[in-house]
């Protein structure tokens, strides 16, 4: 759990205020976290809490995403190689390729869209098991991106929470709200320590390089951004900002009690504000749509404070 | 003068035909009985037992006065007996929810004078009427249970000035339709009041676990002590309360019945075996159906959907903890 009394990030100070309302808001609604927003042209930004690593959940997929495309442009990995995901032994999911009920053949390029897109998890640990898990991790570091960790495949987390939890949500839920309070944690890929980790400043940071070109190769960098565009789920980050005149490339992460979204807020205007938006809540509901509302109203405040 | 002690000497010498028998039989040492016997001949002004002979027999004055000893000590007996018995009927404690009509409770006492039992009316919170039972201080209580296991069901609702379910009040309101509507300011949604008599562990966990589920933010729900200001807060307008249908009507407040009737309060009429004794059963067949009523009780348990485990077709557990996103 995080402090009580979040540390301000705000630069100029005038923006401090609302980063003040977003944690109050969020704190209303039952949700703790980490926000950062910045303008990645003026380089003002806002936030708190924005160096604590935090379990990423979905969120992940960007590196993975990252690592596989880089791979793609430095031709050491041919996006239209076939790979055969079975059912029998892919990873679970609602969406995409876990949801599949019969073997399914994809290119190396679709399952990144599949794993962007729509957040399969089956495509996603195709890729992790294609790259490698500690190849992933490498290259972060290779790259400078110390505060983002991957240690596991996405299916661990469905692993070690059915390990004590069996298939009860309601525990699962219990326990890690409970272990949040406590400090210490039963289900690891929820344990800083040995989770897929990411701090608010890192993943704005990464994002930031992503829309500069500033890391991997332009053409794995436009290919990214161009499939965080495509991101189907809009009930974050975008649910109030969406216009025919603003867009959101993002990628959501949820698990439990944990509800993030990190992404580029562009405008036609000209403005590019990267938002990192890590929440964990104290409430036992799978489902919140007030939390969902509260990030994007978050976003939407950082964005209007922080545009030209 | 202990006048009875003596007549007690008295009746037993008489009776025994031995000093020595009649003092085993009071457990009293000879002598005492002895100096009671002369002590009660002085009071009397003669001898009523004649000692010249081996076997001591009475006198004329003491087998005339026989039986009026024993007449004055069995009326003594039965005084005792009275008080006992009054004390033993004296008003039998019930235990009853804070918010039972008081109307129908009058008719619980009445029913109980014509029935011979005095029946005191307690108005207490959930933990203490099973407390009561326990320890004695309660005769009768309502209990509280899981509404799919009790005897009483009683439905519970959200009372409002206006209904909560829109302009008809009659259907049933589900907890989901409470959240705030998506553009709506934040903070201008209603508190829902609980009081203390669904505070008790089960309901309370029940109807907490429900709302957060419902996407209820934990502030929507607020614990109150008081009735009376929990009333109050309704009628401004400034809240809604979870009670029971009879009480939102005598304040005049529209309600609405919960969907979910695992949230409904259940109830079992307890009696402490300890106070009541054999006098339990008959009264509880008269007093059953009229506490139903105080307490707004309708029909037969309800079936509910809500407590019980639902159905689950997910083949893999692992995919039920799998979020979207």
């Amino acid at each position: 759990m995080s402090p009580r009394h979040p540390t301000f990030v705000a630069s100029p100070a005038e923006l401090l205020p609302v980063a003040q309302s977003i944690a109050a808001q969020w704190q209303q609604v039952g949700a703790t976290g980490h926000l950062l927003a910045r303008n990645i042209d003026t380089g003002e930004e806002l936030g708190f809490d924005v160096d604590a690593p935090v379990p990423l959940a979905s969120v992940a997929k960007v590196p993975l995403a990252l690592v596989v495309l880089d791979r793609i442009a430095t031709g050491t990995l041919d996006p239209a190689l076939p790979i055969t995901i079975d059912p029998a032994s892919k990873s679970v999911g609602w969406t995409g390729v876990a949801a599949f009920r019969h073997p399914a053949t994809l290119a190396v390029g679709d399952l990144v869209h599949q794993t962007l897109t729509v957040s399969d998890n089956a495509s996603a640990d195709a890729l992790f098991d294609l790259v490698g898990i500690e190849v992933v991790d490498e290259r972060l570091r290779g790259w400078g991106c110390p505060g983002i960790r991957v240690r596991h495949h996405m299916h661990r987390m469905y692993e070690c929470t059915a390990g004590v939890a069996g298939d009860d949500f309601g525990l699962a839920l219990e326990l890690a709200i409970r272990d949040d309070a406590a400090g210490q944690h039963s289900i690891e890929t929820l344990n800083p320590a040995y989770a897929n980790v990411g701090s608010a400043a890192a993943l704005v940071e990464l994002l930031e390089r992503i829309w500069l070109d500033q890391i991997s190769r332009p053409e794995a960098t436009a290919e990214l951004r161009r499939l965080m565009a495509l991101q189907v789920f809009n009930q974050r980050l975008s649910s109030d900002l969406r216009a025919d005149t603003v867009r959101v490339s993002g990628k959501t992460g949820t698990f439990l009690h944990l509800r993030h979204e990190i992404g580029m807020v562009t405008t036609e205007s000209g403005d590019r504000i990267a938002i990192a938006a890590l929440t964990r809540s104290h409430r036992r509901a799978s489902i919140a749509h007030d939390i969902d509302l509260a990030i994007g109203a978050a976003a939407r405040s950082a964005f209007e404070s922080l545009r030209r | 003068m202990d006048l009875l002690a003596h007549l007690e000497a008295y009746v037993a010498v008489a009776e025994e035909g031995s000093f020595s028998r009649a003092a085993d039989v009071l457990y009293v040492a000879q002598p005492v009985l002895s100096r009671r016997i002369k002590n009660l001949e002085q009071h009397l002004g003669g001898q009523l037992f004649d000692r010249s002979r081996r076997q001591i027999t009475g006198t004329d004055l003491g087998v005339l006065l026989l039986p009026h000893a024993k007449d004055v000590l069995s009326r003594v007996d039965h005084l005792r007996q009275v008080a006992r018995t009054a004390l033993a009927s004296a008003a039998h404690a019930l235990g009853v929810p804070p918010d039972s009509d008081p109307v129908a409770l009058a008719r619980v006492i009445r029913a109980g004078t014509r029935h011979g039992v005095t029946i005191g009316v307690r108005e207490l919170p959930a933990e203490e009427r099973a407390g009561g039972l326990a320890d004695g201080s309660l005769a009768f209580a309502l209990l509280r249970v899981p509404p799919e296991a009790a005897t009483y069901h009683v439905r519970l609702g959200l009372a409002a000035v206006d209904p909560v379910t829109g302009s008809s009040g009659r259907r049933p309101v589900h907890l989901e339709s409470l959240r705030p509507r998506r553009g709506a300011e934040s903070g201008s949604s209603p508190a829902i009041l609980v009081t203390a008599e669904d505070e008790i562990g089960f309901a309370a966990e029940r109807f907490d676990k429900a709302a957060a589920r419902a996407g209820l933010p934990e502030g929507r729900v607020r614990r109150v002590a008081s009735t009376a200001s929990a009333v109050a807060e309704t009628l401004a307008g400034h809240a809604v309360l979870l009670c029971p249908e009879p009480f939102a009507r005598r304040h005049d407040l529209a309600w609405s019945p919960l969907a979910d009737a695992a949230l409904h309060r259940g109830y079992e009429l307890a009696t402490a075996r300890r106070r009541v004794g054999n006098l339990g059963t008959p009264v509880l067949d008269w007093m059953a159906p009229l506490l139903a009523d105080a307490i707004g009780a309708v029909g037969v348990p309800a079936e509910n959907p809500g407590a019980a485990e639902r159905g689950s077709t997910v083949p893999d557990p692992r995919s039920r903890l799998a979020a979207r996103g």
